[in-house]
């Protein structure tokens, strides 16, 4: 078995993920196991699905067609079954994103759309859809020399006291080819043999557990939204955070209403959740990146050397 | 709700049906906010990873063309998932006041590798308003939409690998969307045997904009007054939403461009060359005919067919 620490926890696989880091010496015992297995076309009892997907009470069946499908249970187990024809290198890919996610939500943790990068030892999230540009300015940003908190998944967790942690997965960047010349970044491995996505190694990462600074919801620059950061009220924040939820349909379908609600309202008073609204293209980055550090001083998260 | 697709080659006329079926409901006198227009689109990303729970990020365009139909499905059902934004873009579901749900669709009628259609057949919206415009008049349209210069905007009207977001090297808010040739596109939605169709000409949504929409109503079973029908048609006359445009902005425009830009029909009279003309004939003459625009030259028989 090859051991990881992803997203707060110990993981356990028979397969190696490529891009997860080692957990540290003296971790516990795996929190959750990843092995082969035979995995049902249909789940019993389930009461709740979709075209791709099943949920009963412990048990989500997810098939990603043509990869493999996959049965998580009790926010400890993971089983995977090959579909005829995979790639055995995509299997990976699919469990650290998609799959992965789905076990967090599963566990009842609070799970975002987000990249982070780790600014004055905090963590500061971007969120936003797939092909919203979260990926590219987290890249950005590391090549300014902040450290890598995490690339597309984003595990919290709320202390007693209220305070946000948010759990470091460790992954590297992955960007398509495109955004990787743009920045001028060095391409590492490809992703999967179909897709002109690569990783991308960040300078520096941040692998520790370290608290929540600030939560920005990326949106295009297009009337009747101008370019800038803005905070919502407390509604649309609670609106914002669940909308950028992993994947925002399982909160109800998993009974985490209520834990997003309160993750909302103490987020959005303690640190703060802003929408970040900008234009979508490479030569305003520079410009974004301004913005958000100045932003940053100007909710105490002074970067001495910006 | 009953759910129907509003499918158009692109600059065909799909935002202007889109502004006269928001100001069917929008109440008290008030034009409906161009920025804020009900229905859905095919081209979503948002809803695809909600359905599917699968980032298609990761996945190829043949893996998402392979699911899209599951998507139509689950919108045609009610359940296209948690897809509002924040932003008023493409996903606001039309509430209780519009008895059909449109769903904009640019994409050509088109098959996945396993031969099932894209847009999910008869088991999707059912039914499809098909709007088509004089693609003389579309060409110059879409050259300033798509900041390309006319010839190019031609060549790409008549090349059948043209695509929306199909570029293969980076990431885009939309998923890929198959347009082949103008004169293909129209055909595939005219000749697929899914789905019921009827077909809307800019030219006579612009001519008889009461009428017309009254058919296209009748088709999709909205009970409309003449009253409403001729007050959302006074809302969304050019010059009220070019003048919402100039003040609020359009987030459907290009960069920087506006989007309302002449709404005539037959500018191509003064917009093409006659050797342009002569090429868009060249390209689509027995589409055009079928549709009843009228050649200024003797088709090519070549191309008869």
């Amino acid at each position: 078995m090859y051991s990881y620490a992803l997203s707060g926890l110990t993981v356990a696989s028979e397969v190696p993920l490529p891009g997860a880091h080692a957990p540290p010496p003296g971790s516990p015992a795996a929190d959750v196991t990843i092995r082969s297995a035979r995995v049902p076309a249909l789940l019993p009892g389930a009461t709740a699905h979709g075209p791709t997907w099943q949920n009963a009470d412990q048990h989500f069946l997810i098939r990603i067609p043509g990869v493999a499908r996959f049965l998580l249970s009790g926010g400890r187990d993971i089983a995977f079954e090959p579909e005829a024809g995979a790639d055995p290198a995509d299997i990976p890919i699919f469990i650290l994103g998609t799959v992965f996610g789905i076990l967090l939500h599963q566990r009842g943790q609070i799970v975002l759309h987000a990249s982070a990068v780790a600014v004055d030892g905090k963590a500061i999230l971007f969120c936003g859809t797939s092909g919203a540009g979260k990926s590219t300015l987290a890249a950005a940003l590391v090549q300014r020399g902040l450290p890598l908190v995490t690339d597309d998944l984003c595990a919290l967790s709320l202390g007693r006291d209220g305070a946000a942690t948010v759990h470091p997965d460790g992954r590297q960047l992955r960007l398509w080819s495109h955004a990787i010349d743009e920045l001028a970044l060095e391409r590492g491995g490809r992703m999967r043999r179909r897709l002109e996505k690569y990783y991308v190694e960040p300078g520096g990462i941040h692998d520790q557990p370290l608290p929540l600074g600030a939560i920005y919801a990326l949106r295009e620059a297009r009337p009747p939204h101008p370019p800038g950061i803005s905070a919502p009220n407390i509604v649309d924040a609670v609106l914002t955070l669940r909308r950028h939820a992993y994947r925002p349909r399982l909160i109800n379908r998993m009974g985490q209403d209520a834990s997003y609600f309160r993750a909302a309202t103490t987020i959005a008073n303690a640190t703060g959740i802003f929408r970040l609204t900008r234009p979508l293209s490479f030569k305003a980055m520079p410009a974004v990146l301004a913005q958000l550090e100045q932003h940053w001083c100007d909710i105490g998260l002074c970067q001495r050397a910006a | 709700m009953r759910t129907f697709w509003l499918a158009s080659y692109p600059k065909s006329g799909n935002t202007w049906m889109r502004i006269l079926l928001a100001n069917l409901v929008a109440g008290g006198g008030e034009a409906a906010d161009i920025n804020r227009l009900r229905g859905g689109f095919a081209g979503a990303r948002p809803p695809f990873d909600s359905v599917t729970l699968i980032d298609s990020g990761l996945l190829s365009f043949d893996e998402i063309d392979a699911l899209r139909p599951r998507v139509y499905e689950a919108l045609a059902a009610g359940d296209a998932g948690d897809t509002t934004t924040d932003d008023g873009s493409h996903h606001h579901r039309d509430g209780a006041d519009a008895p059909v749900h449109f769903v904009k669709v640019h994409d050509a009628y088109h098959l996945t590798s396993r031969g099932e259609p894209v847009l999910a057949g008869r088991r999707g919206p059912e039914g499809a308003v098909v709007i088509v415009r004089d693609p003389r008049d579309i060409a110059p349209s879409f050259a300033h939409h798509g900041r390309m210069d006319i010839d190019r905007t031609i060549a790409f009207m008549n090349d059948s690998d043209a695509c929306f977001c199909g570029a293969t090297d980076r990431g885009h808010q939309q998923l890929r969307q198959k347009l082949m040739r103008w004169s293909e596109h129209v055909g595939s939605w005219l000749a697929q045997r899914d789905l019921p169709v009827h077909l809307v000409r800019y030219e006579d949504l612009q001519r008889a904009p009461t009428a017309t929409l009254r058919a296209a109503l009748d088709f999709a079973g909205w009970p409309v007054s003449d009253t409403a029908i001729e007050r959302a048609v006074a809302l969304s006359a050019f010059d009220r939403v070019a003048a919402q445009e100039r003040e609020t902005g359009f987030r459907e425009a290009p960069h920087k461009r506006s989007f309302f830009r002449r709404g005539e029909a037959g500018a191509w009279r003064s917009d093409l060359t006659a050797a342009q003309v002569a090429r868009i004939e060249h390209d689509h003459a027995p589409m055009m005919q079928r549709l009843g625009y009228p050649l200024t030259s003797a088709p090519c028989l070549s191309e008869a067919g």
